[in-house]
């Protein structure tokens, strides 16, 4: 499948997504989250995808919406919630049910609904020399795309308050110390160590990673009693795959697991 | 100066609230939580604030309940827990909830130890600064035998630990702002000699933001922390519309492509 705006390919059990705009730092154009919904969506029926990995062509990951094409129409102020509803939250949404791991290589500056794209992951690797940045209340807007949502689970209230309100950068190191993130590391060495987090991931037992994700999220808004239940229905399918049966035996003969993901 | 329990100054679109019982390290007796929830009311009305900062006059931001409160327990002859709870409804809490409806940047200037109810209060507003030498600490129940109120068990997990609030919780001990900075309880920690300039510099900010927006992003993150990731979804979008729809975005993105600084109007 072919997109305007980003590249899809699957090699190795990887799907990798490129947000390709990279003379505007990657930034959301017309209807490019639906592009990455689907390119999601492709990934996660395609048996041969274990893990989703999303970064930028260029020098930026994704700089949030273009403002040259979404800023107010000279004719009366454009509705900005209603591209939200069509394109913006459809593609967070299609990120939170995936089954599969999703992985964001943050090479560059991360501002914005790209920010809000970066924390929809799982997991976050970012080169040191990238930004985080809540910028949208220097325009007088205010955090879109499930930012409100991620961000004070992932860093705290106060944190999170300071991000939204103040819109200054934090750097990678501070994201990582933060727990923003899960890891920065130096510019040259993102490839690589992105590189074994896709391949640990794209070996691992498919079905089991896929409802650990779905997991911690629930538990955000479930009792501990609830969660229980949750684990235990999770355990129930994760024990049933052919994968937990090879990770006992290779526990047991003292070998790596092969898994297969099913 | 003025004997007054708070003190208020509005200038240049900050309202300066000083809370100005030191002999007593501003401790929250009647008259005082009374004034704080008056003014948490005059600013959230007045249009000419923008930005407020709450901060303590001499050595304490705010040590907690007032000792004349407990003194009044002993003698009350009544139940004490009923008392502690009727103050609550009465002064406590609405002042707390009317802090909490103030549609503007809230900024704790915490200049010395907040304690007991003294932390809730700090940490009820959106940006903690904090003065090195200052610390907080959650006296309720180890020193006490209560818990911990007035939003202190709400805000303390939201620092993002589970298990930073139920070692403070349970153990009172005191959590150096340095501490508390390096673990996100509070935004940030400076040295003492330039808390001023540090709180200068962010209410003068704030005065001349968005304020419309900075109003909708506090009710977004307060919402946020029982929604679900569908919900806040929602509700994104419709502030964002909102939002959208405001002078001060408009003059955003005008700024943003001629590559200038916004003048916000704060609508």
């Amino acid at each position: 499948m072919s997109y305007k705006h980003i590249l899809a390919e699957h090699r190795d059990g990887v799907c990798r997504i490129t947000l390709n705009r990279p003379e505007r730092l990657n930034a959301f154009a017309g209807m490019m989250p639906l592009e990455i919904k689907a390119a999601i969506e492709t990934a996660e029926h395609d048996p041969e995808v274990r893990v989703i990995a999303i970064t930028g062509a260029g020098r930026g990951f994704c700089a949030g919406a273009d403002l040259d094409s979404s800023g107010p129409k000279k004719d009366g102020p454009r509705d900005a919630g209603s591209v939200l509803e069509t394109a913006y939250n459809p593609m967070i949404k299609a990120m939170r049910d995936c089954r599969k791991p999703m992985v964001a290589v943050v090479n560059g500056p991360c501002a914005g609904a790209g920010m809000s794209l970066a924390l929809a992951c799982d997991i976050i690797i970012a080169a040191k020399s990238a930004i985080f940045m809540q910028a949208f209340c220097n325009i007088g807007l205010v955090p879109d795309a499930g930012s409100t949502w991620y961000l004070p689970r992932q860093i705290g209230r106060a944190r999170a308050l300071g991000m939204a309100l103040l819109g200054g950068k934090v750097t990678a190191d501070e994201a990582a110390d933060w727990g923003m993130i899960w890891k920065a590391v130096d510019d040259d060495r993102l490839q690589a160590e992105s590189e074994a987090i896709l391949t640990k991931l794209a070996s691992g037992p498919t079905v089991g990673l896929g409802l650990i994700r779905r997991a911690i999220h629930a538990s955000f808004g479930n009792r501990l009693s609830d969660q229980l239940d949750l684990e235990r229905d999770s355990q129930r399918i994760a024990g049933s795959t052919a994968d937990f049966a090879e990770g006992v035996s290779a526990f047991l003969q003292k070998r790596q697991a092969r898994f297969r993901g099913a | 100066m003025s004997d007054e329990p708070l003190l208020v100054d509005v200038r240049e679109g900050v309202a300066w609230l000083t809370m100005n019982r030191p002999k007593v390290l501003n401790g929250l007796d009647s008259a005082l939580t009374r004034a704080l929830w008056h003014a948490f009311e005059s600013v959230e009305e007045d249009p000419a604030v923008r930005a407020v900062v709450l901060t303590g006059n001499g050595r304490a931001f705010n040590a907690g309940a007032d000792i004349s409160l407990l003194q009044k327990l002993a003698t009350s002859g009544e139940r004490p827990g009923e008392v502690v709870a009727r103050a609550m409804d009465a002064e406590f809490n609405p002042m707390m909830r009317a802090l909490g409806a103030i549609r503007k940047p809230v900024i704790a200037r915490v200049n010395g130890p907040a304690a007991g109810g003294g932390a809730s209060l700090a940490l009820a507003c959106d940006i903690v600064v904090a003065a090195r030498s200052a610390y907080f600490q959650l006296t309720f129940g180890p020193n006490l035998g209560i818990v911990p109120d007035i939003g202190g068990s709400w805000l303390f997990p939201r620092g993002g630990s589970r298990a930073r609030a139920l070692g403070l919780s349970l153990t009172a001990e005191r959590l150096s702002a340095p501490d508390a900075a390096a673990c996100g309880l509070i935004w940030s920690c400076v040295a003492d000699d330039l808390l001023d300039a540090e709180v200068g510099k962010l209410a003068k900010r704030f005065a001349s933001g968005p304020t419309l927006a900075y109003g909708l992003i506090k009710e977004l993150l307060d919402e946020s922390a029982t929604n679900s990731l569908d919900h806040q979804l929602r509700l994104e979008r419709d502030f964002q519309r909102a939002a959208g729809s405001s002078a001060d975005f408009a003059e955003g993105v005008a700024a943003f492509l001629g590559k200038r600084q916004p003048v916000f109007k704060g609508r």
